[in-house]
């Protein structure tokens, strides 16, 4: 049978081959479709879901589909009833255990919350506070009480109640290195009064109640049965290949190459979340590069991806149902924005002037369109995020009547009027300073980063201020940040969280974190001075309500722009939320606005939402 | 036939063919020469003509190819083809200045070692050994790595880079030519100069170099394809000058944006073929003059061959003629 096609040419066997041939070249087509050329089989993919998702009007009527309205036929057989996930692990998984540095993803701190649940969850797009583990929080003064959840258990069917709220926390103070003991900077105690409750004391020092409230959104809740056998000092080095935590997806299996989760039938969240996914495994492929994640997301192979991927839109212009959050540009919810830090220590740096005429040379426009592949919106001059949870706080007006935007003639004149002269090499001088050379750093391998530094240094060369860029491996960029060594750097500093803006104007402003150059800080890496900066954001920290906060930012805001200590390059997703539904649909997106564009935090909502393309 | 044993009537002509023309140019010389031509009017005379500047942005990431912009815009949204010819420019600078610098130390160093002898030769020779066992790229990213740290603008340009790799590629080159120094020394002429009481200096640069002469023509053109190969690979890996366009920066930037999974191949093809043809050239250019310089290597026409082998055929048969006729009574 199968090699009479080979036989002597017979009508019968001419035939055949002929068949052969043309199914080939409909294989040939059928590939070449998928990989996106043409729209004919994807459309014809959506049509024929349509057929098979219950009736024929489903197509019309699915919300949270690719941008394009198309949905995919979905997968068959296991990988059908398995999300597949990427971005978040690019190497060998090492260990499971969320004290470790060297964690695993999803153990790492604040990430998606599969195996461990934090006790609140916070929601990028609208700035709540939502319950988590708790189903509740108060806020008295100085003192936040929790209320647990009922019946929640981790997976090992143990109740997880809120002495393990508490004994998590708690573990920062049995070992001062974890990262979880920052949590006590700006909180004096959390105890369990009993099963139910959890009580928090908040500093009288700080007075800093939003900081505290985002480690209770950002820490996850740890089985204390477990921590409690372990030793303080081995807290951090404990290998932990089977973890044990609340979430609906306890690890299954780990290696070099994926790392697969299996759902918890008997997860406690089914009826706080409405219903279990509708998935049963979970899998994260582990990926070399960038690259190979992308084709297999474009390809229908990953469900979620939280890449940088340039053109996203090129692959629902392709026909492929892929989806974000916002159907317009910058198609992400912006979430962090990155800074271009300058050392005030450094002479001509020193100067407010040229620092601002450095913020108005850079071609924001550029950065934007080509190193961010147009998904930041534009940027304001302000610590303030624009839009989303932080918007209320924003003071467009002043903005624009004392800040600063792109433009070159300006620039130069505000050298100029400065009473800065132009040498012979075309570089200004500024009483008696060159303006440069200066060297812009950032991580070698953060591409959108560095193509923004060559933006930057392209825009200062074209005034007439010397610039020019190094990328340095990721370590040493971070001792020279983190040092005062550096002239210039693209860097980051808070990303949208329940504690910002303050935590941002922290992060730029700080003088109580001051430290010599070569000393290390954690923030105003630019070792900027002021004497009323502190007053200001200790006012902003304690201020009571919405209005004084305000009123408060107002005032920061307004020195920020005087002085411009750093200036915020672009506005980046605080995660790209990228969704392919081959064989998922109900994402969330602006029409379908069940959950914020999150993987982390109140992001995990969506998880239980999610439809099988096919039934 | 016998008429081809004749005194050749061409043959008092022959000696009067210019000297260009005896030097025997094979249709080789004459591809590469032509690549070479064009690789260069095209970097050097083309943005003259070209309306796009490479640092004058005229689209956004990876726009496809239009009229206008007939290879489209790569990640920073400049015209590729501005861009490709800026590159090519800096690459051939690059070329230019590393493989010079690199031939000029190697052949010094090798003449030197070769000419005198002796524990100075040793001595040389174990240096060039020594700096021959460390891989060059890995010299070439520790020093590219160090050079971008400081702010030395002048090293971090593409001129840094050219000294640098300048600086690390000539060992082959002295090996090589000591070899063939030092069989140069032994010959008579060398001693009749050294009795008419010429300088060491004196010898070596009228006495042993133009014995030379042609194997450092050929080994400068070596370095400088080497040299442009050295500049991007170390640019590709994102080590290369800073703020300045080379063909290996173009590569890095292409590879940085995914271009190959956006499918944006105007960004990472043009600048691989530009190389590809620039190093072809080079080489190719070095195999003709091999065949120029050597005359065992060396091929004549086609038809001049085909009469070679008739004219030894037709001595073979006459010579058996004459045996068999001395045989015969």
């Amino acid at each position: 049978m199968s090699d009479s096609v080979f036989e002597k040419p017979s009508r019968r066997s001419f035939l055949k081959l002929g068949g052969v041939a043309i199914g080939g070249l409909a294989l040939a087509a059928c590939t070449g479709g998928t990989s996106g050329s043409s729209t004919s089989s994807s459309a014809a993919g959506a049509s024929s879901a349509a057929g098979g998702a219950s009736s024929g009007a489903a197509a019309v009527t699915m919300l949270g589909v690719g941008n394009n309205g198309q949905v995919g036929t979905g997968r068959s057989g296991t990988s059908g009833d398995t999300l597949f996930i990427c971005g978040h692990q690019w190497g060998p998984p090492a260990n499971f255990n969320p004290l470790s540095p060297t964690a695993a993803w999803p153990a790492t701190g604040n990430n998606n919350q599969y195996i461990y649940e934090t006790p609140l969850r916070w929601n990028i797009l609208t700035g709540e506070i939502m319950p988590g583990l708790c189903k509740a929080y108060t806020v008295d003064g100085l003192t936040i009480t929790l209320t647990m959840q009922d019946g929640v258990t981790f997976s090992d069917g143990s109740a997880c109640t809120a002495k393990d709220v508490a004994g998590t926390f708690n573990l920062g103070k049995r070992n001062e290195g974890l990262s979880i003991a920052s949590f006590f900077s700006d909180a004096v105690s959390i105890e369990a009064t009993d099963d139910k409750t959890v009580v928090v004391e908040v500093s009288d020092v700080t007075k800093n109640t939003a900081q505290v409230l985002r480690n209770l959104c950002e820490n996850y809740v740890l089985p204390m049965a477990v921590f409690d056998a372990i030793a303080d000092d081995a807290l951090p080095t404990e290998q932990m290949d089977n973890p044990i935590g609340t979430g609906p997806f306890p690890l299954s299996k780990a290696d070099a190459t994926q790392v697969i989760m299996q759902r918890n039938d008997n997860y406690w969240g089914q009826t706080f979340y409405g219903s279990l996914p509708c998935f049963s495994q979970l899998i994260h492929p582990i990926f070399n590069t960038n690259d190979d994640s992308q084709i297999k997301f474009q390809n229908g192979e990953i469900d979620v991806a939280q890449a940088f991927f340039a053109q996203i839109w090129k692959m629902w212009e392709n026909g492929e149902p892929v989806g974000t959050f916002l159907k317009d540009k910058p198609y992400f919810v912006p979430g962090s924005m990155p800074m271009l830090l300058m050392n005030t220590t450094k002479p001509g740096l020193d100067n407010p002037v040229v620092r601002r005429a450095i913020a108005t040379a850079i071609d924001y426009a550029a950065i934007s369109d080509t190193a961010m592949s147009g998904y930041s919106g534009e940027v304001q001059p302000s610590l303030i995020m624009p839009s989303g949870a932080e918007e209320k706080y924003f003071n467009a007006s002043d903005a624009a009547a004392n800040g600063w935007k792109y433009d070159a003639a300006a620039a130069e004149k505000l050298l100029t009027d400065a009473g800065a002269t132009k040498g012979s090499d075309g570089i200004y001088v500024l009483d008696g300073t060159r303006l440069g050379p200066w060297s812009m750093i950032t991580p070698t391998g953060w591409t959108d980063w560095e193509a923004a530094c060559e933006i930057v240094a392209n825009s200062l060369k074209a005034i007439g201020i010397d610039c020019s860029t190094n990328f340095p491996q990721q370590a040493d960029c971070t001792n020279d940040i983190q040092g005062g060594t550096f002239d210039m750097a693209c860097w980051y500093v808070s990303g949208v969280n329940p504690a910002t803006p303050w935590a941002r104007f922290k992060d730029v402003m700080s003088q109580s974190e001051m430290k010599p150059v070569g000393t290390t800080t954690f923030a105003n890496y630019g070792r900027w001075t002021n004497d009323t900066v502190e007053a200001l954001l200790t006012e902003a920290s304690s201020a009571a309500d919405d209005t004084a906060k305000k009123a408060a930012y107002d005032k920061l805001d307004a020195l920020y722009r005087s002085e411009v200590p750093a200036c915020p390059l672009m506005y980046r997703p605080d995660e790209f939320f990228e969704y392919n539904a081959t064989n998922f649909y109900n994402f969330p997106d602006e029409d379908n606005a069940y959950a914020p564009p999150m993987l982390r935090g109140a992001g995990n909502t969506w998880l239980f939402k999610l439809q099988k393309v096919a039934g | 036939m016998s008429d081809t044993l004749a005194p050749a009537p061409d043959q008092p002509k022959a000696a009067g063919r210019s000297a260009l023309r005896s030097l025997n140019f094979t249709p080789r010389f004459w591809v590469s020469i032509v690549l070479i031509v064009l690789v260069a009017l095209f970097a050097f005379v083309g943005d003259m003509l070209y309306p796009y500047g490479s640092n004058q942005r005229v689209g956004s990431l990876f726009d496809e190819p239009t009229p206008q912009h007939i290879l489209g815009t790569d990640n920073f949204g400049y015209d590729v083809v501005a861009l490709l010819m800026a590159s090519t420019r800096n690459s051939l600078y690059n070329g230019l200045l590393a493989g010079t610098i690199a031939t000029f130390l190697g052949v010094f160093i090798g003449i030197l070692a070769g000419y005198i002898g002796g524990w100075f030769e040793e001595f040389l020779m174990g240096v060039t050994n020594i700096v021959l066992a460390i891989p060059a790229i890995v010299v070439l990213i520790l020093i590219s790595v160090s050079i971008q740290g400081t702010n030395l603008q002048f090293l971090k340009g593409i001129i840094g880079m050219s000294l640098v790799i300048g600086f690390t590629s000539w060992p082959w080159t002295a090996r090589s030519v000591r070899a063939q120094a030092s069989s140069v020394a032994t010959r008579e002429h060398i001693d009749v100069a050294k009795l008419s009481g010429a300088r060491t200096f004196g010898i070596l640069l009228r006495d042993v170099l133009p014995y030379l002469a042609s194997y450092v023509v050929m080994a400068w053109v070596l370095q400088v394809a080497s040299a442009i190969l050295a500049e991007s690979t170390l640019s590709m890996l994102g080590l290369g000058p800073s703020g300045t366009a080379s063909l290996g920066v173009e590569l890095h930037w292409a590879l940085a944006f995914n271009a190959v999974a956006n499918r944006a191949w105007w960004a990472f093809l043009p600048p691989t073929a530009v190389l590809t043809i620039i190093s072809f050239a080079l080489l190719y250019l070095q195999s003709s003059l091999d065949e120029v310089f050597n005359p065992r290597l060396r091929r004549g026409k086609k038809k001049n061959l085909a009469k070679a082998a008739e004219r030894r055929a037709e001595a073979a048969r006459r010579l058996a003629a004459e045996i068999e006729a001395e045989v015969a009574p």
